[in-house]
């Protein structure tokens, strides 16, 4: 009971810290995210429904950086951002830009896959039924991003949900520092380690309720266009 | 006159299409026949101009008056009218032109459906309105009716005779239906392993084949 009541204290009460945590969480999640699709879903549809010699290779290393370990990404992001890296001038380390430019790293090799697999799927039969009636490429193309729409939607809901329980790589280019760079995973992990548990179980929470409301949305996204 | 020379069509090192000469007079219905993996399908996209042949060139007088309907054609997820409009372009009138295409398949109850909730023999009859909308030199049509059922048939076939009647259009279709064979095609072109091994008048070709592989295939129809 102690718990519930810490948790509301904290969510409702006079402390802004925790408004102020998930903020930064929802800002860096949403920046990075809409980066992520405005770079991954036009390459996912021209990866998915062209044929080009390199393809299977290009597959192979975009499969490797969908399953790029947060800390890789982190430590890669670091280098360049540090004051030695070749953007160190940019004092961009332990800032908010940092850490969406870390998760767009991490994002977009996702959304790239995610939509290249729905597109290869429908592409074809575009392709073929399109060009029997006297369509051009260019307006096939749009067809093809017409008919996966929905599906398109569903993959930024996944990588909106992806950014915003990472943790790696935010904690190693944002620093978790407070009122700044602190977001709730971050924040979780070191209320956790400093044994205040009712702020990381609020945090928790919050976070869960966030994810329930994601996957709520694919749903009924999906079901509203009969496909599920 | 569509001319189809030379071509040779390879998939994993073997050839799937081989014809050295083939020809078609314009305004004429031909039949492509044969068992599956025959190379109907392959010849009619190299016509279609959707499968570049590895090697020879097909000669069309007029390759933008070319309607090619695969054999599962995609039902987008608008309507069934605006379908049938997407293969109209610019013309102004163009929704009256594919109302009209698809009453004549039948589908005059059907223009607000969504067409990926169609059956598959709806989705092929709203396909061949999708054909029929607007005058065509070259009709490609890959197993048009193979979904739907005696009435939806019948429809097509019927569509089909009045459509290259009255447009002079060349309709070049594949099928596994004797009958259809012998109502919708002057000539049949028996297919086997890529090999055109028999052409000539439908009645002819069905009732006297010339090769073992066209008898035996027939035979087989028959039952």
């Amino acid at each position: 009971m102690d718990v519930i009541n810490e948790i509301f204290r904290l969510l409702f009460g006079p402390d802004p810290e925790l408004r102020q945590i998930i903020g930064v969480t929802l800002r860096m999640s949403t920046l990075s995210t809409l980066v992520s699709a405005l770079l991954g879903i036009p390459l996912g549809v021209i990866l998915g429904s062209t044929n080009f010699k390199a393809k299977r290779f290009v597959n192979r290393i975009l499969h490797t950086l969908m399953g790029l370990p947060p800390v890789v990404a982190g430590l890669i992001v670091f280098l360049f951002l540090s004051r030695s890296g070749p953007f160190g001038t940019l004092k961009l380390l332990f800032t908010v830009t940092a850490m969406v430019i870390a998760q767009i790293v991490l994002i977009t090799p996702i959304l790239t896959g995610l939509t290249a697999n729905i597109v290869s799927v429908k592409a074809p039969l575009i392709h073929e039924t399109a060009a029997g009636i006297g369509l051009r490429p260019f307006q096939r193309m749009l067809y093809i991003i017409h008919e996966c729409r929905v599906q398109f939607i569903s993959t930024v809901l996944t990588g909106f949900g992806r950014a915003i329980a990472e943790v790696g790589a935010v904690q190693m280019v944002g620093g978790n520092v407070q009122f700044k760079t602190r977001v709730m995973t971050t924040a979780i992990m070191m209320q956790t380690n400093m044994g205040h548990f009712e702020f990381a179980i609020a945090l928790g929470v919050v976070l869960l309720v966030i994810a329930f409301l994601i996957n709520s949305l694919v749903s009924r996204i999906q079901e509203s266009a009969g496909l599920a | 006159m569509i001319s189809v020379q030379n071509v040779r069509v390879q998939a994993g090192g073997r050839p799937i299409l081989d014809i050295p000469l083939l020809e078609f007079e314009e305004g004429k219905r031909y039949g492509l026949i044969g068992e599956n993996g025959s190379g109907k399908t392959t010849l009619l996209r190299v016509l279609a101009g959707t499968l570049q042949p590895t090697q020879g060139k097909v000669t069309q007088q007029n390759p933008d008056g070319v309607g090619y309907m695969p054999q599962s054609p995609y039902a987008f997820s608008f309507s069934v009218l605006r379908n049938v409009e997407m293969a109209l372009k610019n013309s102004p009138d163009r929704r009256e032109q594919a109302a009209r295409a698809l009453e004549a398949v039948g589908m005059q109850n059907f223009l607000a459906s969504r067409g990926n909730k169609l059956s598959g023999g709806e989705a092929q009859r709203m396909a061949v309105a999708r054909m029929i909308a607007k005058p065509r030199k070259l009709l490609l049509l890959d197993e048009p009716t193979s979904s739907t059922d005696i009435r939806g048939t019948d429809s097509i076939e019927s569509t089909l005779l009045n459509y290259t009647r009255d447009t002079g259009c060349t309709l070049i279709f594949s099928t596994h239906s004797p009958a259809q064979v012998l109502r919708l095609a002057e000539e049949v072109i028996f297919l086997d392993q890529g090999r055109i091994l028999e052409k000539g008048p439908a009645r002819q070709v069905l009732e006297n084949p010339q090769t073992e592989s066209a008898r035996l295939f027939l035979q087989h129809w028959r039952i």
